[in-house]
């Protein structure tokens, strides 16, 4: 589940459900927390995150987004790095 | 039966999609004096691919550019300067420095450096026309703009057909109410629409094929306005010639031109011309130019290809972190650290993220308008032009202008549209899908589009003839089969569904005109003509309705 909301933080304002280009949160109940309904349809553009106004969440980058990557052959290595 | 809203919301002008386009299209139409309304599928605030950002804006500047016959040829060989008409790329050239002047005014940070300032996506030793910029405030500013105006915005909404009278002219739109659980349906009466939904999304399968969703441009783009317009009777152009993306893999996202590195293979070698010491006014370009290198040294045996940024300053390396942000690229950042990549030291796999539809669709003229008389568009889900969000900006203002124009001009708009023979049909059949038990639920269907584009008419394959043909067909069936069998529990699970209808219309569109063009150009290869016909060169291939069936022909570019 991408976003991920502490609900110890969440003061169930709604704004994540509301400006959520992907609707993952689906309509919301007034004063509750926003559940997050359709997970597997978070773009993870952030907004919510960045928009949440007690910072109350967080994301979970799924398996299924896990970056390649290898150490970097060195070639261009400049000094003190 | 769904309920259809007794309310019918009234306006000169009715911009469709709240992104870029439809955001300037919106204050350019309120500006020239119309009554506006914006019907957004989610929320204007937040929502499209400039959702957090983008952080290159192509601008021509006279002073820093010189003749605007410079400006035009380096224009022309970037990424997003082919398969434009040149008339149109004029008139974006011109007007674009008047945009970027007005965003500055706005609140958002064109001059992040203190200047006009030009970096990245250019070639060594060649003019650079993508200004550097901090968009990350720009939709709330857009939004605050617009209202500022007197624009009324409606979120929510996704609209999901463009409604004409019997003389072909744009009446009104419909839309579904997705705010509630229970969707309901919206009318609009309006003398003119701009059609500003962005890109064909989700059509094809995403680089991990389970993860629909991990795409490089925002899911919720999913080719209404080409659809919807192409019904309304207007042209659909150069959809056939399908763009390629590609970014770090298996974290699809746009943007990688704030990428500060060099692409080489896992021995070190580059595998471009262009840079070997990479810096932020210069970066590897080797991709723009070259978008399936990292399929096509897969298939030969000499991939994987990589970003490698460790040879970067650390003052370059810390540009590109804040770069990033700017581009609205923070969760990749987030992503990375999560997973202890640092790009000092590490460098990440990057590969193509297959066909996409960029800048393919509805055709317009120089002034945004449709060959639907009140039908406007801009952005990316424009056919004949593409700019990006630079694109989107210019033209969505001078849409917006037209349809102002168009609306004053026009006279009063009366028409019935709760008694449009569409409203009733479609409202029949969202019922169906809502009411239907044990049906089958949209990914089913959005996930068999997929598969069947990339089989039949996708770029990883060839394309021919017969694999077109069958597509198309294969297509139709599947429609039917939906038709009767697609079932949604709610108003999210509808919008879903109404997209996957939505796209496998464009794929059908797709498969045609990809049927038409019997030559290899570019992304369209096709095994029965593997040659490239000169005759074809500059020729624009265009699907229209007319009587109800689809026709194809061709035009010379303008
Ligand atoms: C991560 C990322 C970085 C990028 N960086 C750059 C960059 O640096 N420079 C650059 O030039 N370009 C960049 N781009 C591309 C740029 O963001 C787009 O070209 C630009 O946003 C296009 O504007 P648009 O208005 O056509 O589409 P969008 O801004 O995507 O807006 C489309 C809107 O339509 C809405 N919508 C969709 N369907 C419907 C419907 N049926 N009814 C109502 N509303 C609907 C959507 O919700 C959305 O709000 C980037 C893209 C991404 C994803
Ligand atoms: S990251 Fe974006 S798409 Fe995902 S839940 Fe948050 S706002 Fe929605
Ligand atoms: S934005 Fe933050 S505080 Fe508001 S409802 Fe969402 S999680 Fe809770």
């Amino acid at each position: 589940m991408p976003p991920v909301i502490n609900p110890k933080k969440c003061v169930a304002c709604g704004k994540c459900a509301l400006i959520c280009c992907m609707d993952v949160f689906g309509p919301t109940e007034p004063k509750t927390v926003p559940l997050v309904r359709y997970p597997e349809e978070c773009w993870h553009c952030r907004a919510c995150v960045m928009d949440c106004p007690t910072g109350a969440i967080e994301m979970r980058y799924p398996l299924t987004h896990t970056l390649l990557f290898r150490d970097a052959p060195g070639t261009l290595k400049k000094e003190g790095m | 039966m769904l309920e259809l809203q007794k309310e019918i919301r009234s306006c000169d002008v009715l911009v469709v999609g709240g992104g870029i386009a439809g955001l300037m299209a919106a204050i350019a139409a309120a500006e020239g004096g119309a009554k506006v309304i914006v019907a957004e599928k989610a929320h204007s605030l937040r929502s499209g691919d400039g959702v957090g950002g983008n952080d290159h804006f192509i601008c021509y500047i006279p002073q820093v550019h010189g003749s605007l016959e410079d400006f035009m040829k380096e224009f022309k060989a970037s990424q997003s300067g082919k398969f434009s008409d040149d008339c149109i790329q004029r008139v974006f050239a011109q007007r674009s420095f008047e945009i970027v002047q007005d965003w500055l005014k706005w609140g958002i940070d064109m001059k992040p450096h203190g200047d006009w300032t030009f970096l990245g996506h250019a070639f060594p030793g060649r003019m650079r026309i993508h200004l550097k910029y901090d968009g990350k405030n720009q939709k709330a500013v857009l939004t605050r703009e617009a209202q500022k105006r007197g624009v009324v915005i409606e979120n929510k909404t996704p609209i999901t057909e463009f409604l004409t009278d019997d003389s072909g002219k744009i009446v009104g739109a419909l839309g579904v109410d997705v705010s509630k659980e229970t969707p309901s349906l919206k009318l609009f009466r309006a003398k003119s629409v701009v059609t500003a939904t962005g890109s064909v999304n989700r059509l094809y399968p995403g680089i991990v094929p389970g993860a629909m969703f991990n795409v490089p441009g925002c899911p919720a783009n999913t080719g209404l306005g080409m659809t919807a317009a192409y019904r309304a009777g207007a042209s659909i152009v150069n959809i056939e010639m399908a763009g390629a993306s590609a970014g770090p893999k298996y974290f699809a996202r746009a943007g990688k031109g704030t990428w500060i590195g060099v692409l080489r293979t896992s021995d070190g070698k580059s595998v471009g011309p262009f840079v070997t010491q990479p810096t932020k006014e210069l970066g590897d370009i080797t991709s723009d130019v070259w978008p399936t290198v990292f399929t096509e040294k897969a298939r030969d045996g000499s991939g994987p290809v990589y970003m490698d940024c460790s040879g970067i300053s650390q003052e370059d390396y810390e540009y590109m972190l804040w770069a990033f942000t700017c581009e609205g690229d923070t969760s990749l950042v987030e992503a990375m650290e999560q997973q202890g990549i640092d790009l000092r030291r590490h460098m990440v796999e990057f590969g193509g993220y297959g066909a996409t539809q960029l800048d393919r669709g509805v055709q317009i003229d120089e002034h945004g308008a449709t060959d639907v008389p009140g039908l406007f568009a801009a952005g990316d889900e424009v056919g004949n032009f593409g700019g990006h969000v630079a694109g989107a900006a210019t033209m969505g203002r001078i849409a917006g202008e037209s349809a102002a124009r168009y609306a004053k001009a026009a006279e009063e708009n009366n028409y019935p549209v709760e008694q449009h023979p569409v409203v009733a049909e479609r409202l029949t059949f969202y019922s169906s899908l809502m009411e239907r038990e044990n049906g089958s639920n949209w990914k089913e269907l959005n996930l068999t589009v997929q598969q069947l584009m990339e089989e039949y008419a996708g770029i990883n394959h060839v394309r021919s003839g017969t694999m077109l043909s069958a597509g198309y067909k294969y297509l139709g069936d599947l429609r039917e089969r939906a038709l009767n069998e697609v079932a949604c529990a709610n108003s999210h699970e509808l919008m879903r569904a109404l997209e996957s209808f939505e796209l496998l219309e464009a794929g059908r569109l797709i498969c045609l005109a990809a049927l038409e063009r019997k030559e290899t150009r570019a992304n369209h290869k096709r095994s029965d003509y593997p040659f490239t016909n000169p005759l074809l060169n500059d020729m624009f291939v265009m699907v229209k309705q007319v009587d109800g069936k689809p026709t194809v022909s061709w035009r010379h570019s303008r």
